[in-house]
């Protein structure tokens, strides 16, 4: 017999370590989104002792499709930009967590505790906070009972599954044009429908979604109940001028009503806005000396890849600038 | 000639540079091997080669007949990666194709005693409460 050969593929072999529990690290990075690889990035430059601890990599990157707003990227698919994230993470051999949430931060003297949702517990002189943000729940009758059963917040994971079947997406920003251009490849028949008057994506948004035959738009219109047995079938809209309501049928509803910061975390320990967003400075930091904050959780306005990409890199060399003025390190 | 290349060599020897602590291959064969036995033991010599912390063993199954009990073995060529215990890992047959790259990544995991599954997981696997026997099927493609 002739030895059969091997296959070494390096890119699903996954060599990241766990951070240690006796170790008070330098800096802790929570989550590992855009905001999070970037501080990564700059912090491991400084040879500083850090970890992350996150649920997955990428964070919302990973339910987007095609990104065209990247510096140097006309167009990329988002999960080759996320791997190459991570590629350039990885390659500093940093130790990670990951699948695990981190449940609560607290800080004492002069170091945090990172409490995880699973009893572990990490130390940092410093914590680099950034959870970024989840999706904004519908909340009405039949709402929850359906998640998963015709009822989506990711167009990228699901609207292949919709292929020339009737949906209706809610909500009137970029993300739901966004879910409608998903819908659209698969020849979905769409309903468009935003609780305000009119439509407030981007004008390039709007024109391309515009273009397609079989979608139509109704604006000043709220759903107030999604009807079914196993799975989604009907819902009723009202018209909020003339209170009028209808019932349409429907195989599966997207919602894109917006989204909520990820805060809860530190929602004990730093000032938070009215919005739930960490507040920061222009150095990224945050009411608690020594955690500071970067990303989508934050109250910096415009949430966008190279926006929390740049404030990651900020937040680090800020908490490094601490760590050297406080003798830390 | 070697099995593994030199490119998948220079490779191996990069990701092994990183192996926090020593692995331990156990591997069962017999004096007179059969063709699988024998290549699947240089492989492992290979594989072995390319880092100080794995360390190598290679048994008798026919002369060792008590220590394949204590393992286990009822078959070979038979491999077991040994951490600070004795994990339960078995490989039964050769590590070739995609499979070699599953094999490399259980050695990363030993290494760093870590089995890399979600905590939803290993709390669901904690309730098993009565020895479950599975056995996965593959083939080297
Ligand atoms: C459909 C869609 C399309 C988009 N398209 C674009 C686009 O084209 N261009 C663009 O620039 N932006 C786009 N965005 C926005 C962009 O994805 C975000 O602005 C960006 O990902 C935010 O980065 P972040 O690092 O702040 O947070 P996130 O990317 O949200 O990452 C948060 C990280 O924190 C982790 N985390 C959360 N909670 C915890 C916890 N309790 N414990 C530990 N870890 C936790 C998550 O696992 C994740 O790794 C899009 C977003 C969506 C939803």
């Amino acid at each position: 017999m002739e030895f059969p050969g091997i296959i070494l593929d390096t890119s699903t072999i996954i060599q990241i370590q766990k951070p240690a529990r006796n170790i008070l690290y330098d800096m802790l990075i929570v989550g590992a989104g855009p905001a999070a690889m970037s501080a990564a990035v700059y912090a491991a430059r400084k040879m500083i002792n850090l970890a992350i601890l996150t649920i997955d990599f990428g964070g919302l990157m990973n339910e987007t499709t095609e990104i065209e707003n990247y510096l140097g990227f006309q167009n990329i698919n988002a999960r080759d930009l996320v791997s190459r994230f991570e590629e350039h993470v990885k390659s500093f051999e940093i130790p990670a967590n990951y699948g695990v949430p981190v449940k609560e931060i607290k800080k004492k003297d002069d170091f945090f505790s990172v409490f995880l949702e699973d009893g572990t517990v990490y130390s940092g002189r410093t914590v680099i906070f950034t959870t970024g943000e989840r999706h904004r729940e519908l909340r009405v009758p039949g709402g929850r009972d359906f998640v998963g059963k015709g009822i989506s917040y990711c167009a990228t994971c699901d609207a292949p599954l919709f292929r020339d079947k009737k949906v209706i997406i809610i909500g009137g920003g970029n993300s739901a044009f966004t879910t409608a251009l998903d819908l659209i490849r698969v020849n979905a028949e769409i309903i468009l429908v935003n609780l305000m008057k009119e439509w407030q994506a981007d004008e390039i948004l709007k024109q391309r979604v515009k273009k397609y035959e079989k979608i139509h738009f109704l604006d000043n219109h709220e759903i107030i109940r999604i009807e079914g047995k196993d799975k989604v079938e009907s819902c009723i809209i009202k018209n909020r001028d003339t209170g009028e309501e209808k019932r349409i049928d429907i195989d599966a509803i997207f919602i894109e009503i917006g989204l909520l910061p990820n805060s809860a975390p530190v929602k004990n320990l730093v000032e938070l806005n009215e919005e739930g967003e960490v507040i920061v400075d222009c150095l990224c930091r945050t009411s608690v000396r020594g955690l500071f904050s970067a990303g989508d959780v934050t109250s910096v306005p415009y949430k966008q890849i190279i926006i929390s990409a740049g404030e990651g890199a900020k937040a680090a060399l800020s908490a490094y600038d601490y760590l050297v003025r406080t003798s830390l390190i | 000639m070697g099995k593994i290349s030199e490119k998948d060599r220079k490779q191996l020897k990069d990701i092994f540079k990183s192996l926090p602590q020593s692995v331990k291959i156990v591997m069962f064969t017999q004096e007179i091997e059969c063709e699988h036995c024998r290549l699947t033991r240089e492989l492992l010599q290979e594989v072995a080669e390319l880092s100080e912390k794995i360390l190598l063993e290679v048994h008798d199954f026919v002369k060792e007949a008590d220590l394949a009990k204590t393992y286990n073995i009822d078959k070979i060529p038979a491999i077991i990666l040994i951490g600070d215990g004795d994990y339960g890992i078995r490989f039964y047959g050769m590590p070739a194709g995609y499979e070699f790259t599953t094999f490399i990544q259980d050695i990363i995991n030993v290494s760093q005693r870590d089995p890399k599954l979600p905590h939803d997981v290993l709390a669901v696997l904690s309730k098993v409460y009565k020895p479950v026997h599975i056995q996965v099927m593959i083939s080297p493609t």
